[in-house]
């Protein structure tokens, strides 16, 4: 049989072992390292990132590989990704605002911009996607809007997470309403609220 | 402080390439810090991430950076000023500048008409 036909057959007989790369993406702050924790604490029983109100806690891509997700009765394989946040401004003076010491927040700053750059490469290569965003926020922002463009230039599939929905001000159905293209999933990742929802949104529109 | 604000109509970046572009972008951001550029028509969704990563690579003591928004279909009265300054068709805005002054201008457009004096 033809070469094509031969690796696709391979693939469809791998398929449901083959391991999938998932990135976590979404402005600073938005929950991605908490929902990346949340969900390899239920598939491995460990943690994978640091988690800080401070922004650009994340600086660099933390993998965590071959995950087992088991979603009704079926195991999909994944590598997770948690992403530093994307921003379009870095401000070491925010950092010292926040309490930071000149070099260790120029440091930091430094690292951010670094982490940010390493984030929007790997938007080529992820297979699927989830893109984090806080639910008190104002969904609408060019980071949100970049991230999803260039997501789906490349058809690359997308979950959007209304995060922090435990939150009183939490208002998720404005997230809805900017982008009502995309499936969308609301949870809190601190809580662990409709982690399920998510586990079978994953297999179900992740799983390319 | 004055505030700076100048005008890109879309033909001035219609034949320079993503890179060129952004670093067109760039270059006249960088110029001052209370400078604001309006550009005719969106930017696409990989000019804005090459826009991102190379502002991200641009970014020292003295420049932390950007914030870009796309106003101007919600405002009708900043709309028919700024296309009769452009002297172009409508297709939206991009405004690019230090990130207070582009967060006041997306919560409300009209600011910048203000802002030009007209
Ligand atoms: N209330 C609430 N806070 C959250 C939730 N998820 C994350 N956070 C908080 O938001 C802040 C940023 O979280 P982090 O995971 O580091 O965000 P990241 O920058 O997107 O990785 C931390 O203080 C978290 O405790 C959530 O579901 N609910
Ligand atoms: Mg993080």
């Amino acid at each position: 049989m033809p070469f094509k036909q031969f690796f696709s057959w391979l693939k469809n007989l791998f398929g449901s072992r083959q391991s999938f790369s998932l990135g976590l993406y979404g402005n600073v702050n938005a929950g991605k390292s908490t929902l990346a924790n949340r969900i390899s604490k239920d598939w491995s029983g460990e943690e994978m990132s640091s988690v800080s109100e401070m922004p650009h806690e994340t600086r660099e891509v933390i993998k965590k590989e071959r995950l087992a997700v088991k979603v009704d009765g079926k195991i999909l394989t994944m590598n997770l990704l948690d992403m530093p946040g994307i921003a379009t401004k870095v401000d070491y003076r925010d950092f010292i605002k926040r309490g930071m010491k000149l070099p260790e927040a120029q440091n930091r700053a430094k690292e951010a911009t670094k982490g940010i750059i390493e984030a929007i490469k790997w938007l080529e290569h992820v297979d699927a996607a989830m893109l984090v965003m806080d639910s008190c926020e104002d969904p609408y922002t060019q980071v949100n809007i970049t991230i999803l463009g260039n997501l789906e230039a490349r058809k690359i599939p997308v979950i959007i997470v209304a995060n922090k929905i435990d939150k009183k001000n939490a208002k998720p159905e404005r997230i809805k309403a900017a982008f009502p293209q995309h499936h969308l999933v609301e949870i809190s990742a601190l809580k662990g609220e409709n982690m399920d929802k998510l586990y079978r949104a994953i297999a179900q529109y992740a799983k390319g | 402080m004055g505030i700076e604000i100048q005008f890109i109509a879309s033909d001035k970046l219609r034949d320079k390439t993503p890179p060129q572009k952004v670093q067109f972008i760039l270059d006249h951001i960088k110029k001052s810090k209370n400078r604001i550029l309006v550009i005719e028509g969106s930017l696409s969704s990989s000019d804005e991430k090459e826009l991102i990563s190379k502002t991200m690579a641009a970014i020292d003591k003295s420049f932390p950076g950007i914030e870009v928004a796309s106003v101007g279909e919600q405002s009708s009265t900043l709309k028919t000023q700024l296309i009769k300054l452009l002297g172009g068709k409508p297709s939206g805005l991009t405004v690019v500048g230090p990130s207070s002054l582009v967060k006041q201008i997306k919560k409300d457009p009209d600011k910048l008409s203000l802002l030009t004096g007209k």
